[in-house]
């Protein structure tokens, strides 16, 4: 585990996005990289129903097929908890409906993102090339980059930004949001799960915005 | 990877093991090193000193309206690891089937970060009740014996300032499978007649017991 | 007279019966020896000898039994010694004794110890003889004692053995019942552990409430056991909204 960096990568409207995709693979294959299997990360989101609290609260839980016995969970505030995969039928005990009883949890239907596709290897860096699937539908691309052998992002920020740069262009310019905050602090996976959130949230609100101009389903 | 599916998975090909069968007792101090000393003999590893524990548990509570049902969700965590938690989820104890050889309850665990407190209460939980147990843990292939003291906490979010509760020790066997098998209750009850005169014995709690709380 | 030679005609039947019986648990534990000698535990060995000494007991209390009549007082005496093959003698006793003669008389009509056995015998009570009588009597007196030494440390390990079984039946009390209630009560629903929250929690969660679910609260935090009642009241309480849910 190092220092990882996820960035939105831009379709335009002229392509699709598997094109999109294949151009990217084929440029990292260029450069020497090679596949290692594929990966995960999803989403799923449950919406408090809870009368005494004083806010709606949102849970997103989220699976990383990179620490696939764990489950994140982060509340709309910010804070994560990371824990044992069976968290999640916890979580489901909330979700449950006795018999004339109603639950405190109950899941947001189409609001499970994920993003999925190759991961490739290249010396000590890592590239995972995902595609944005929303109930669904192709809603973009996300490309993660590790770093390996370093867990502070101020210490390689620089070799990672030249790295990036050679397969994406001028798209990470600066370090990802979540990780401008906590340059000097160490790495751990559950930032990795702040940084997909944050894409994934823009993604959700990108299609409601445009729900209503292109109902799909 | 889907995540309900694998979920799914998870539950329906009963590898989780979330059935727990249990036995519980009490001894008084008095005679607690006697019976320690027979657990050590019954139990594997009777050669090392038994394991000791000394552990933290806040039982949280959800309630919403009358029409949702309250739900507990234990965090224990071991004052000599504090960053080691732990989340369960309890269900009532089957008191139906009075055939059954021991109490049988749904139970999840799931290890978790130490910022668990947080997090529940931000999830909408409030702390209900907490208290330190500490005590022995022995165990005889997959089945677990403690003997735990227990201690009421005095000043709220201080563990050192604490009381003993009654002049006994819990004793709990347990053994946690992913589904009901007769077998377990067998040689729980064959290993809980050893133990005797510490009789460990079904408690049948009333349900009314759970609403009054 | 003729009573006591039917008495006598049975017991001697009784006897014969009861050696029969010995004679054949021995031979079916020499077979075992013999033969099963690679499978033969130790329990069962002693099953076999169990059985012979049952057997001689029998054997023993038939000959003190009163109806049999004092065997030493009936007399046995060879009337004819032949050095020829007697085939009813063979079959009487499945083949090992072959015929009466000089030879086997003396051995099985024995009344009196072997020679040599006589000879250590008289020995014996020789030197028993020589014996000064005031040492005997110290000998007497000395075997005394530590016999009934002997006995007084038996007796006393017997006491003390016997009321230490007495209390481990009256073993005192190891646990209480009480207890374990009032601890797993303690651990599952926090019982006299969760007394300072009780009323803020109340406090806001009644705000939602009909009245009678308050009822029920506050029922529920005085009274520790209200069971029937509280049970119908929640059932009344969420059938006062059966349609809520969307």
């Amino acid at each position: 585990m190092g220092t990882i960096d996820v960035y939105p990568y831009p379709v335009p409207e002229e392509k699709s996005g598997q094109q999109v995709v294949d151009t990217i693979q084929k440029q990292l294959e260029l450069l020497g990289a090679h596949k290692s299997g594929n990966f995960c990360v999803d989403c799923e989101s449950y919406q408090s129903n809870i009368q005494t609290a004083t806010q709606q609260r949102l849970l997103h839980l989220f699976h990383n097929s990179e620490q696939p016995a764990t489950c994140f969970s982060v509340l709309d505030s910010g804070i994560c908890l990371v824990s044992d995969l069976l968290f999640e039928v916890l979580v489901l005990k909330l979700t449950e409906k006795k018999t004339g009883k109603e639950c405190y949890y109950q899941q947001r239907k189409g609001f499970k993102v994920e993003s999925k596709g190759q991961r490739y290897e290249l010396g000590d860096f890592i590239v995972k090339v995902g595609s944005v699937i929303l109930a669904s539908n192709f809603r973009g691309i996300l490309i993660e980059v590790e770093y390996c052998p370093c867990v502070i992002p101020s210490e390689c920020w620089n070799l990672m930004k030249e790295f990036m740069q050679s397969f994406m262009g001028n798209m990470a310019e600066n370090p990802p949001a979540h990780i401008k905050s906590k340059m000097d602090t160490i790495y751990t996976p559950e930032d990795t799960i702040q940084q997909y959130l944050e894409h994934f949230n823009n993604f959700r609100k990108a299609t409601s915005a445009s729900v209503p101009a292109t109902p799909n389903r | 990877m889907d995540s309900t599916g694998a979920m799914g998975q998870v539950l329906s090909s009963k590898v989780a093991p979330v059935v727990e069968n249990f036995l519980q007792g009490s001894v008084l101090d008095t005679s607690k090193d006697v019976l320690i000393h027979r657990l050590r003999g019954l139990c594997d590893n009777a050669e090392n000193q038994p394991e000791i524990f000394h552990d933290h548990e806040i039982v949280f509570i959800m309630q919403g309206n009358p029409n949702q049902q309250p739900i507990n969700f234990h965090a224990r965590h071991s004052l000599m690891h504090p960053d080691a938690w732990h989340l369960r989820y309890l269900g009532v104890a089957d008191i139906g089937d009075k055939n059954k050889l021991t109490l049988i309850r749904h139970c999840v665990d799931a290890g978790v970060s130490s910022n668990v407190v947080d997090f529940l209460n931000e999830m909408g939980f409030k702390i209900d009740f907490e208290f330190i147990a500490k005590g022995y843990f022995f165990h005889k292939g997959r089945m677990k014996v403690t003997v735990s003291k227990l201690y009421k906490i005095l000043q709220p979010g201080s563990t050192d300032q604490v009381e003993p509760l009654s002049q006994s020790h819990l004793v709990e066997l347990s053994v946690v499978a992913p589904r009901v098998q007769e077998q377990i209750g067998e040689d729980m009850k064959n290993f809980a007649e050893q133990l005797k005169p510490y009789i460990l014995y079904k408690i049948e709690l009333k349900l009314d017991h759970l609403q009054t709380v | 007279m003729q009573k006591e030679e039917k008495q006598l005609e049975q017991s001697l039947e009784g006897l014969i019966q009861r050696v029969q019986e010995l004679k054949n648990a021995i031979q079916l534990f020499l077979l075992k020896l013999e033969h099963e000698y690679e499978s033969l535990n130790w329990p069962s060995v002693l099953d076999n000898f169990a059985l012979l000494s049952g057997q001689l007991n029998s054997l023993g209390r038939l000959l003190k039994n009163d109806k049999v009549p004092a065997l030493r007082n009936h007399v046995f005496l060879p009337l004819v010694l032949s050095p020829d093959r007697d085939a009813e003698l063979e079959k009487l006793t499945e083949r090992r004794v072959m015929m009466f003669n000089h030879a086997v008389v003396p051995d099985y009509l024995r009344t009196k110890p072997e020679p040599e056995v006589e000879e250590k015998i008289s020995q014996l009570t020789n030197k028993a003889g020589t014996v000064v009588q005031e040492t005997a009597q110290k000998q007497f007196n000395n075997l005394n004692k530590i016999t009934s030494n002997l006995l007084d440390i038996i007796n006393s390990a017997k006491e003390e053995w016997e009321s230490e079984s007495n209390q481990k039946s009256s073993q005192p009390v190891t646990f209480s019942t009480a207890d374990t209630n009032n601890l797993v009560s303690t651990i599952l629903f926090g019982k006299s552990i969760k007394v300072t929250r009780k009323p803020d929690t109340s406090n806001t969660q009644s705000q939602g409430m009909s009245n009678q679910q308050q009822q029920q609260k506050v029922q529920s935090a005085t009274v520790s056991k209200a069971p029937s009642a509280i049970k119908t009241q929640i059932k009344a309480a969420s059938s006062s909204h059966p349609y809520q849910r969307p």
